[in-house]
């Protein structure tokens, strides 16, 4: 008989990020429904406020993407206002922003995803000699000797038997999908552990231009730091020399660590291929060389992919009326010219009004509205955000950097480019961009040690900071590819005052329910087909989640001294 | 303990926070205390944890060694502000074992850490930190949980009646600790 997985993080917040998924008799998924939390008042909290704070809030919105929400709200707020800021502060935001993603990514991968495909209680019965001898076969990465490995699992016999398996209690250890020998096993959990070690030092860098982090500090015009080779106060000769340590590092340990284990990791799971999905893929672009607005110059191109089809970028532009639209066919809002007709977000509405069932609740009516996330499209498609849809479209873009890496990639998978579309393909392209990000932090601190040789200091365009020089009215529209996918804060200002303010982000792109003419959002796609070895332990629909990084509302971060399962799964 | 404190690092957050107090040359029991205040402002009582630190730090005078970061919804990325210190205090909204409204607080090992299963990295909470510092052997020696249970979790910057209530009693159970873990041995 049909059955139907029901995976929820929070229980006791109904619909964080609820996965429905529809099994059938051979354990295939037939269909699944993404159900979801957005951020869905920031603008209750930004509307009456002065333009040049809202940064300090969206900031607030999101936990693990940090800066994005600020770099986002003051692109958006200068475009309004027509501010184009310091060569500094352009790079600046850069190199923080590359930092950003890569740290990311570095985290994403260790600490969310890997466990997914590293049986940690496997690794108990790795041969350490064994372990040593592989790991100095696939990387000269110090840390590898017959001592090493040994130690590390000792100190996790210790951890497993502390009381069942400690701290690792939750996990699916022993599960048929998991394809890794013990060695491989061992690696992965040793760098899993080095990995949340090392990402301390990259976010240092946050620190160091934004004045503090968590939260640093950004600025509209410009940015707060100040740069003076001869102060102590100010970004100097010690603190760049820093700064490029902490780079070097950074791309030693992509290099030797990360991408290794990436590649060891995907070799023994290339028959999995499941997950890919939609096959439309939409970057906005990122990584400005000018202004923001000659988007020819990005780094991370812009563009748009369709059915796969690599040999046509489609041009993007979020502001036209008819590309970016949201509608909410299947959300729990109401607009007022009808659910079905996307609205772009400078006509944004957000007018909350719930028919779902009352929690708790067995199963959602997914034929109705069934998500608190908005339907976000693009000319009507359906699209997938985030690194693989990056990595792609600079791909069929040809940047030469791209082609080479991932070139590099498949040849050592000895798979073709198909294997792209897939769960283990956008986990490969995280890697590919986390190399490529650790490049561009370099290739940004060279541009600004060599302009602030020119004599400029300048980090601040206070030419509109007065609002008195603002027009009546404005609108503004600022982009950003945070790590999980593009970004958009749209902005109108009136009186000086923000008016209306829409966020569209990443994960309301791939997490999104179904649209009015009934196609499925990027998640529910990617689930469909893929065969279910243990329904009771969905391993494989977390694998295909955690692949995208997922982004869920940061409003309970609450201690929980019951220490309750995060994530519950029924079979109903 | 090895002072694992980075020197610049140190140096922005004291002037950050703009901690100042007459250096004195005595002996105490912990050579850098860290003040954590946790949670999501924008969401009323989720934002307790900040506003006890932000409390705290109005109406104290500390010496160099303590440090107040305003860890927000940071997850593993204040690991550092973890691993770095002899002595941790962190300020939480919390869910208790039983369920009065009122200050809480926890030391040590009544803390639970673990690593769950979970559908994205904003799932990774305070007891996951607490279970990769263990792994990695670097636990402060002491680390204490202030908080309280909250009332009002709707989108709206500042603390519900109840809880802004509480927060005099949950800044004065900080100092107490604080007070004795800087006393002179």
């Amino acid at each position: 008989m049909a059955k139907k997985i029901v995976v929820d993080p929070i229980p006791r917040i109904e619909g964080h990020l609820r996965i429905e998924a529809k099994l059938n008799d051979s354990n295939v998924i037939e269909d699944a429904y993404s159900s979801g939390t957005m951020w869905r008042g920031i603008e209750v909290i930004l509307k009456g406020r002065d333009p040049r704070d809202a940064w300090a809030f969206t900031e607030r919105i999101c936990g693990v993407c940090t800066t994005v929400h600020a770099l986002a709200s003051v692109r958006c707020v200068e475009d309004a206002l027509g501010i184009d800021i310091p060569l500094n502060a352009r790079i600046i935001r850069n190199l923080m922003n590359a930092t950003q993603v890569t740290q990311d990514h570095l985290v994403h991968f260790y600490h969310l995803h890997a466990l997914d495909w590293v049986d940690v209680v496997s690794a108990l019965k790795a041969d350490p000699k064994q372990t040593s001898v592989i790991a100095q076969s696939i990387s000269p990465w110090p840390k590898s000797s017959v001592g090493y490995f040994k130690d590390l699992q000792q100190r996790l016999v210790g951890f497993v038997e502390s009381g069942q398996l400690g701290i690792f209690s939750n996990g699916y250890w022993g599960h048929a999908a998991y394809k890794l020998p013990p060695e491989v096993n061992l690696i992965a959990v040793a760098h899993y552990l080095e990995a949340l070690d090392f990402q301390k030092e990259i976010v240092k860098i946050q620190t160091i231009f934004g004045g503090k982090n968590p939260h640093p500090n950004y600025l509209v015009g410009g940015m707060a730091c100040a740069i003076d080779p001869n102060k102590d106060t100010a970004i100097n000769i010690e603190r760049l020399s820093m700064i490029k340590k902490i780079i070097d590092d950074t791309a030693t340990f992509i290099d030797q660590v990360y991408i290794p284990d990436l590649l060891a990791i995907a070799g023994y799971y290339k028959g999995w291929l499941h997950g890919g999905g939609l096959g439309n893929y939409l970057s906005y672009g990122d990584f400005p060389e000018t202004s923001l607005a000659d988007f020819k110059t990005l780094l991370w191109p812009r563009g748009a992919i369709l059915n796969k089809d690599l040999k046509t970028v489609i041009d993007v532009d979020p502001r036209d009326a008819a590309q970016v639209t949201e509608e909410v066919s299947h959300s729990w809002y109401t607009y007022s010219k009808g659910d079905g007709k996307g609205l772009h977000p400078w006509q944004g509405e957000t007018t909350p009004k719930y028919t779902g069932p009352k929690p708790p609740f067995e199963h959602l009516d997914t034929d109705k509205k069934y998500s608190w996330l908005k339907t976000p499209r693009w000319k009507n498609h359906p699209m997938e955000v985030g690194p693989l849809a990056r990595v792609l479209v600079a791909y069929a873009k040809g940047d030469p950097m791209i082609k080479d890496t991932v070139g590099l990639v498949l040849s050592t998978l000895q798979v073709g480019p198909e294997a792209l579309f897939s769960t283990l393909g956008r986990t490969a392209a995280r890697g590919i961009e986390c190399k490529q990000t650790a490049g561009f932090m370099r290739h940004y601190y060279d541009q600004l040690v060599a302009n602030i040789k020119t004599g400029d200091y300048r980090t601040f365009n206070s030419d509109r900071w007065d609002p008195s020089t603002w027009p009546a009215e404005c609108k503004g529209f600022g982009y950003t590819e945070a790590p999980r996918g593009s970004l958009g804060h749209w902005i109108h200002i009136s009186d000086r005052k923000i008016k209306e303010y829409q966020i569209v982000v990443p994960s309301t792109w791939n997490a999104s329910p179904r649209d009015a003419n009934g196609n499925s959002g990027a998640y529910e796609s990617a689930l469909k087909g893929t065969p279910m070895i243990n329904p009771e332990q969905p391993l494989e629909i977390l694998r295909t989640v955690h692949s995208f990084d997922p982004c869920l509302a940061c409003a309970s971060h609450l201690f929980d001294m019951n220490g309750n399962e995060i994530t519950s799964v029924k079979i109903v | 303990m090895e002072n694992k404190a980075c020197c610049w690092g140190e140096a922005l957050l004291q002037w950050a926070f703009s901690f100042r107090f007459n250096q004195t040359t005595c002996i105490v029991k912990y050579n850098r205390i860290n003040i954590i205040g946790l949670g999501n402002i924008l969401y009323g009582d989720e934002g307790f944890g900040v506003a006890a630190l932000n409390s705290l730090k109005e109406s104290s005078a500390f010496p160099e060694s303590v440090h107040c970061i305003d860890g927000g919804t940071q997850g593993v990325y204040l690991l550092d502000f973890i691993e770095s210190a002899d002595a941790v205090i962190v300020f939480d909204a919390l869910i208790p074992l039983d369920y009065d409204r009122q200050v809480y607080v926890y030391r040590n090992d009544e803390l639970p850490d673990f690593i769950h299963r979970k559908m994205s990295s904003h799932q990774m909470g305070f007891s996951e930190m607490l279970g990769i510092a263990k792994l990695h052997g670097k636990m402060p020696e002491e680390i204490v949980m202030i908080g309280a249970p909250p009332k009002d979790l709707e989108l709206n910057v500042g603390l519900s009646h109840e809880l802004a209530l509480l927060l005099p009693e949950a800044v004065e159970r900080a100092k107490e600790i604080i007070n004795t873990w800087l006393a002179e041995v």
